[in-house]
């Protein structure tokens, strides 16, 4: 579904990833893990076309997409939570789930299905985003991408600010979603969550893919023991 | 008393028209539009010379819509351009620079070729009578105008798709991009409805006093004064501030006259941005 090969990019201090290549297939649960200052970020702008690769290759389903404008990326099915959720916060919850399906109007049934799966979203419809709190936050942020009805949801560090119990409530809405089919990109710092959710992962170390392998292999490196699962 | 008060309420609402164009351009992009007054004023010039030329008012009012409308859209497609290659505090000073200069150019174009030329439309019938105030009908009028058009305005941008999407990119232009929204075609229909905008501001004044060739720099001078009080990017910001101004000025001017009202003016808007350095209802950075 998504191809990325030899992507190069950074800002203007220098490049933050060098090389970087990974693939989802469709139905596919896959993690990028890596600690802060890796560059998961960054390699998701890249795919997103908020920020323009040096060199490198991003295909959706065989079609490339650098120098395609964000806006267009987005109606091609992919919908992406950046770590600061981007949400409208002075428009109420309702509000920011309908500009999710932009350009077209909010559909009945995925809507209800976001409310189904975040009751609370329900309740908290004519509230404005930027009065909630930092969980339904997330639960909003995501719950505006799934109105787009997307081929291939990236979520960047969902569990930022989130606590621990929170935390562990996004990653099972997540499962639901993937139970239902979608496929899932999701870059976290938390790796046991994400080793726990998804099929198969990479590992991003100073820019660079150091590492790539089913969730399982993952969690039996020692190298990946040591640095994220706190085993010696 | 109540004769200032609704004299205020007149002037205000017109105010608020007028800022709503200022506020939504620099809302959404970062773009000042310093020549925003001169957009209602060539406005006013095409209605003019239109029925100097034997055209029925309505059918020139028409085109002056349009010529406002065209006018938001060349700005989009011309000088704005290097503007929108810039980011940040650089976007806002060649935007102010470069809508400055054009003001000067269109001004002096103007006040050379026209000189004489003012719009003013009268509406026949005499003063209407409201809460024992009697108001001249072409004020009454302008406001029913802008009171509509005002809703209108409101209606689009709480109520459509696209009205919803303009202000997504005015809260947070990264999370607009992501969920689909183009930014640039935003900025460019709303421009296009600025200069409609400008142009009726030109048309609702005309029913109240003659808007001349020259009025261009005192339209967008109490724009900005408005916008600023108002709230960067906020529609119903302007509108409230554009009636609380509305009032302080002609209150002021029939108690100590109208040189002393601007500076009233001026006082109650500086006194604002130190109170609410955001504007009454404006967007907190």
């Amino acid at each position: 579904m998504l191809e990325v090969t030899g992507i190069t990019a950074g800002y203007q201090g220098g490049d933050v990833i060098r090389d970087v290549g990974f693939r989802v297939e469709p139905g596919e649960a896959v993690m990028i893990i890596g600690s802060n200052g890796a560059g998961k970020t960054t390699l998701f702008r890249t795919v997103l076309g908020l920020l323009p690769p040096s060199t490198g290759t991003v295909k959706l389903q065989g079609e490339d997409l650098v120098g395609i404008s964000t806006h267009r990326i987005a109606r091609k099915g992919i919908a992406f939570v950046p770590a600061e959720r981007r949400l409208f916060p002075r428009m109420t919850a309702e509000e920011n789930l309908a500009l999710g399906a932009y350009p077209g109007r909010p559909d009945t049934a995925t809507l209800e299905g976001v409310f189904d799966l975040f009751p609370r979203l329900s309740e908290r419809r004519r509230q404005r985003a930027g009065t909630m709190s930092g969980g339904e936050q997330q639960m909003l942020a995501v719950g505006r991408a799934l109105m787009s009805r997307p081929r291939l949801l990236i979520l960047d560090e969902p569990t930022t600010g989130l606590a621990p119990k929170l935390a562990a409530e996004a990653y099972r809405a997540l499962e639901v979603l993937r139970e239902r089919g979608l496929t899932v990109l999701v870059a976290e710092q938390q790796v046991p969550l994400a080793l726990a959710f998804s099929n198969r992962g990479y590992v991003l170390e100073n820019g660079s893919i150091s590492k790539a392998g089913t969730s399982a292999e993952l969690a039996g490196d020692p190298d990946v023991r040591r640095a994220y699962l706190g085993v010696s | 008393m109540i004769a200032n008060l609704l004299d205020g309420i007149v002037l205000g609402l017109q105010f608020g028209l007028l800022a709503a164009g200022l506020t939504l351009v620099y809302g959404l992009g970062g773009v000042l539009n310093l020549a925003y007054g001169q957009m209602a004023v060539i406005s006013a010039t095409t209605i003019v010379l239109a029925m100097d030329a034997g055209m029925p008012v309505f059918p020139a009012i028409a085109l002056g819509l349009a010529a406002g409308g065209l006018l938001g859209l060349i700005f989009d497609l011309t000088i704005l351009r290097p503007v929108y290659q810039r980011q940040g505090e650089a976007r806002v000073l060649l935007s102010l620079l470069l809508t400055l200069g054009l003001a000067f150019v269109i001004d002096g174009y103007l006040s050379w070729k026209y000189p004489t030329k003012a719009l003013t439309l009268r509406i026949g019938g005499g003063p209407i009578e409201i809460i024992g105030v009697r108001m001249v009908r072409g004020a009454v009028v302008a406001s029913i105008i802008t009171v509509v058009v005002l809703g209108v305005l409101l209606f689009f941008f709480r109520k459509t798709t696209l009205g919803r999407a303009v202000r997504s990119v005015i809260e947070d232009e990264e999370g607009a991009r992501l969920v689909g929204v183009d930014p640039r075609r935003i900025m460019r229909l709303i421009l296009v409805m600025t200069g409609v905008l400008a142009a009726l501001v030109a048309v609702t004044r005309s029913l109240v006093v003659p808007v001349s060739t020259t009025a261009g720099f005192e339209l967008t001078v109490s724009a900005m004064i408005v916008t600023v009080v108002g709230g960067l990017g906020s529609v119903a910001g302007a509108v409230l501030a554009g009636i609380v101004l509305g009032i302080i000025s002609t209150v002021a001017a029939s108690t100590v006259g109208t040189v002393l009202s601007l500076v009233i003016l001026l006082v109650a808007a500086a006194v604002t941005i130190l109170i609410r350095p955001s504007g009454l209802l404006g967007v907190r950075e």
